[in-house]
């Protein structure tokens, strides 16, 4: 036996040999961010040992840590076995307790008719009713009190938000980080993790544990009693929707991609141990497909594509890129795995929209550069929006050459600001944002890759339905990166083709806006339901061509005849 | 008129690195107009020039794009050349069974190392994706390949990698085979975990890796 000290939290652990620095910290309730699921692949769990102590553990995991990192004494937790005593001295926290969550999107006019209603009788009882059940009565008339509470799902955030069922106000929000993403970050993760029985109890508990947590705050913000909110919408992508309602998501994982749930449908609050009301429910909106889930239904229904005039493009942008293309009211879906490069991971410099993110990145004609952070702290990372607008602006301004090349710092053609921009970092090109914080040319890659797949997938839509870039009427895109994104940056990187420029809109959190629809009108339910079983789910994997659309795709130049 | 082979055999590699595909096609059909050796302008021009592109591709110079496009002047090459092949003279290759394992349908990445695996030499026979582990095994003994290659880009189905080797172990043929492992998810870690023969990041690192256990293989053999 082996004890590891966590100098940071004053607390040791005795764990066997050959023990993971991570798997001891878990033991002792330490939380390490590992968001990869011990892979080894992100890099984000690394701590730093002392360095009399390196002797003492047996490293396996040699990505993303700098030379200078490794010198310092950083290894990855998730990978660097404990074969002696060692002391952890440092152990960098990134756990979202400043995470900037979207929580409002584009909706329309509701009609207030909700699923749960309530009618005082002459015998002095207040009847509960959901659809033309009878699911409670109360003594007196309490009528006024029938609330209903909106969970956004987010793989990375959650927002719950209570609303009067009654008046359709909506009374609070509440923000949290998803708990599930301290264990697995991405869904692919997630589904890995929650593949086995134990893995999924995990999962589906420490998500229930938060809404709980989440509703307890609406609560004690607004005085409602609990006993009061009669009805939980889930809205989220197809995954978080089957870890909330405990069912195996094993097959989302594995071709041919078949969910085991399909929306649509109704859980007991009671079974689901969510502390409302005793005979309250939940219900899950209708699901499109594996990859399309319940929280695009949402985002069809807050901005009702289907009754579009003309042909609207509705791209829901973050790890995987869903959109669905509206041609006169006909629907058909598709979605990309874009990888976490949006979201700030795989980037050397990449973190979440926390404090110190650079969140804005302009180039002046003369070459000086123009950086905002989150809350205008000192830079210490770049988060999805500034990774675009970065992008963007390299582009535009041939720092990056079409083929996704930094040029040579010898290019005269450059402002001498930008040329001195370009430095060496471990040997290798990079470009200099602030003192402290650096793009790479891997990070271009990556960003390539992950733009190249969302934009594949429209090219591939597009061509699929015979529709011309130039022929979309409107551009829709929601999605976690918020308002902040700029419909520039997202042309100068080609990951929206410049046909539609002066056409895009910024939607917002549509899954959001969405769920307020299901929860406040029952008939939004009964259409979705319905609508969603005429979407055409356009499968890329089973295309032609598709792996050269997406080659194409990945170069920052204008793409012409892509299909 | 003489005609410096050498030369010649270096303008076919460069139209490779330059992504000059008719440029390829036209030296390439000069070097059967001279009645020069069909296998050497492979071996010195083609392979060459396509190992260049993997070199740049492995100093980031290259990307995915620029290595695909390489590689389509190579097989335009390869077409014009390989009809003229002296019988006798086509060595026998290294044979690796190369396949997406199942319940994944991404295929670039595989695609990519099948095409620097055949530049660097070794005769590949391609599963396609979504392929059992099983199937793995059962081809690779069918072709009596020495390499089993396997990709993923997905976490949810890497672990058919290890039932692969499961299945070597358990059929005791496990030394039979060298397995290579590689795509998104992977890394040298897990290929230690489950007992793989080695790693690749990339399409360019795969052939490095595969010639480093062909020397190792060769060895144990003697």
């Amino acid at each position: 036996m082996v004890i590891v000290n966590f100098l940071t939290n004053n607390q040791s652990v005795t764990v066997e040999k050959g023990t993971t620095i991570l798997e001891a910290a878990r033991k002792i309730g330490i939380i390490i961010e590992s968001p990869c699921n011990s892979e080894g692949a992100c890099g984000k769990c690394k701590v730093k040992v002392s360095q009399n102590n390196l002797t003492g553990i047996i490293d396996e995991g040699k990505h993303h840590l700098s030379d200078e990192e490794k010198a310092q004494g950083f290894v990855l937790s998730c990978q660097a076995k404990v074969i002696k005593d060692i002391e952890v001295e440092e152990i960098p926290q990134n756990l979202n307790k400043n995470l900037q969550i979207l929580n409002h999107g584009e909706s329309f006019e509701i009609e207030l008719d909700g699923f749960i209603k309530k009618e005082y009788n002459k015998n002095g009882k207040t009847y509960v009713t959901a659809g033309d059940d009878i699911i409670a009565e109360e003594e007196g008339d309490t009528t006024g009190l029938n609330y209903g509470i909106v969970v956004d799902i987010g793989t990375t955030t959650l927002v719950a938000t209570i609303v009067n069922i009654n008046t359709g106000e909506e009374l609070h929000s509440v923000s949290a980080l998803n708990p599930q993403s301290i264990y697995a970050q991405d869904v692919l993760s997630r589904i890995k993790f929650a593949s086995d029985e134990k893995g999924l109890e995990i999962m589906y508990s420490s998500m229930i544990n938060e809404l709980n947590g989440m509703i307890e705050k609406n609560t004690k913000e607004t005085g409602i009693d609990k006993k009061y909110i009669y009805e939980v919408i889930f809205s989220g992508n197809t995954c978080m929707i089957h870890l909330a309602a405990n069912v195996n998501p094993y097959s989302l994982g594995k071709y041919p991609y078949t969910p085991l749930l399909k929306g649509g449908s109704y859980l007991s609050a009671h079974d689901h141990k969510l502390n409302i009301s005793d005979k309250g429910l939940i219900y899950l909106p209708p699901i499109i497909s594996s990859y399309v889930g319940p929280d695009i239904t949402s985002g069809i229904l807050a901005t009702r594509l289907q009754d579009r005039k003309g042909t609207t493009l509705f791209v829901d942008i973050g790890t995987n890129g869903e959109m669905i293309i509206a041609r006169d009211g006909k629907l058909s879906s598709t979605s990309t795995a874009a990888g976490p490069a949006f979201e700030g991971m795989n980037i050397s410099y990449g973190m979440r929209a926390e404090r110190g993110a650079i969140e804005y990145f302009n180039i002046e004609k003369d070459g000086s550069i123009e950086i905002k952070t989150i809350e205008n702290r000192k830079a210490i990372g770049i988060c999805g929006s500034g990774l675009l607008d970065i992008l963007g602006e390299l582009v535009a301004n041939k720092v990056i050459g079409k083929n996704g090349r930094f040029c040579s710092s010898e290019n005269s053609d450059l402002p001498v600001a930008l040329r001195q921009r370009l430095v060496k970092v471990d040997g290798k090109i990079a470009f200099k944002i602030t003192d402290d914080v650096f793009l790479t040319q891997k990070d271009i890659r990556q960003v390539q890759l992950a733009k190249g797949a969302v934009r594949s997938g429209i090219e591939f839509l597009m061509s699929n339905k015979k529709v011309l870039a130039e022929d979309v009427d409107k551009i829709q895109i929601a999605g976690s990166f918020g308002y902040h994104l700029r419909a520039k940056s997202l042309i100068n990187i080609g990951l929206l083709p410049k046909e539609f420029e002066g056409k895009i809109d910024f939607v917002g959190n549509t899954s959001k806006s969405g769920g307020h629809a299901f929860l406040l009108n029952k008939h939004y339910r009964s259409e979705m339901e319905q609508l969603v079983k005429d979407i055409d789910v356009v499968e890329l994997s089973n295309g032609e061509n598709f792996d050269r659309i997406f080659v194409k795709c990945l170069s920052f130049q204008t793409i012409e005849e892509v299909a | 008129m003489s005609i410096n082979k050498e030369e010649l055999y270096k303008k076919l590699a460069e139209s490779i690195v330059d992504m000059d595909e008719d440029l390829t096609i036209e030296i390439s059909k000069q070097v059967i107009a001279e009645g020069l050796d069909a296998y050497d302008a492979i071996v010195n021009g083609l392979t060459v020039g396509m190992n260049q592109a993997g070199k740049l591709f492995d100093e980031e110079e290259y990307f995915v794009p620029e290595l695909l496009i390489c590689s389509d002047a190579m097989y335009a090459g390869l077409n014009i050349l390989k009809p003229h092949i002296k019988v006798g003279e086509n060595v026998t290759k290294r044979k690796a069974v190369i396949g997406v394992i199942e319940g994944d349908t991404h295929d670039i990445g595989k695609n990519l190392v099948k095409i620097m695996l055949e530049t660097g030499g070794y005769d590949i026979i391609d599963l396609g994706r979504d392929v059992l582990p099983s199937t793995f095994v059962e081809k690779a003994k069918a072709e009596k390949a020495e390499f089993i290659v396997i990709s993923t880009l997905m976490t949810t189905t890497m672990e058919g990698m290890n039932e692969v080797i499961e299945i070597l172990v358990e059929e005791n043929i496990r030394d039979d085979y060298k397995v290579l492992i590689g795509g998104g998810p992977i890394s040298q870690g897990y290929a230690d975990k489950i007992g793989a023969d080695g790693y690749a990041e990339n399409a360019a690192e795969a052939v490095k890796l595969a010639n480093r256990l062909v020397v190792a293989y060769g060895n144990e053999i003697e």
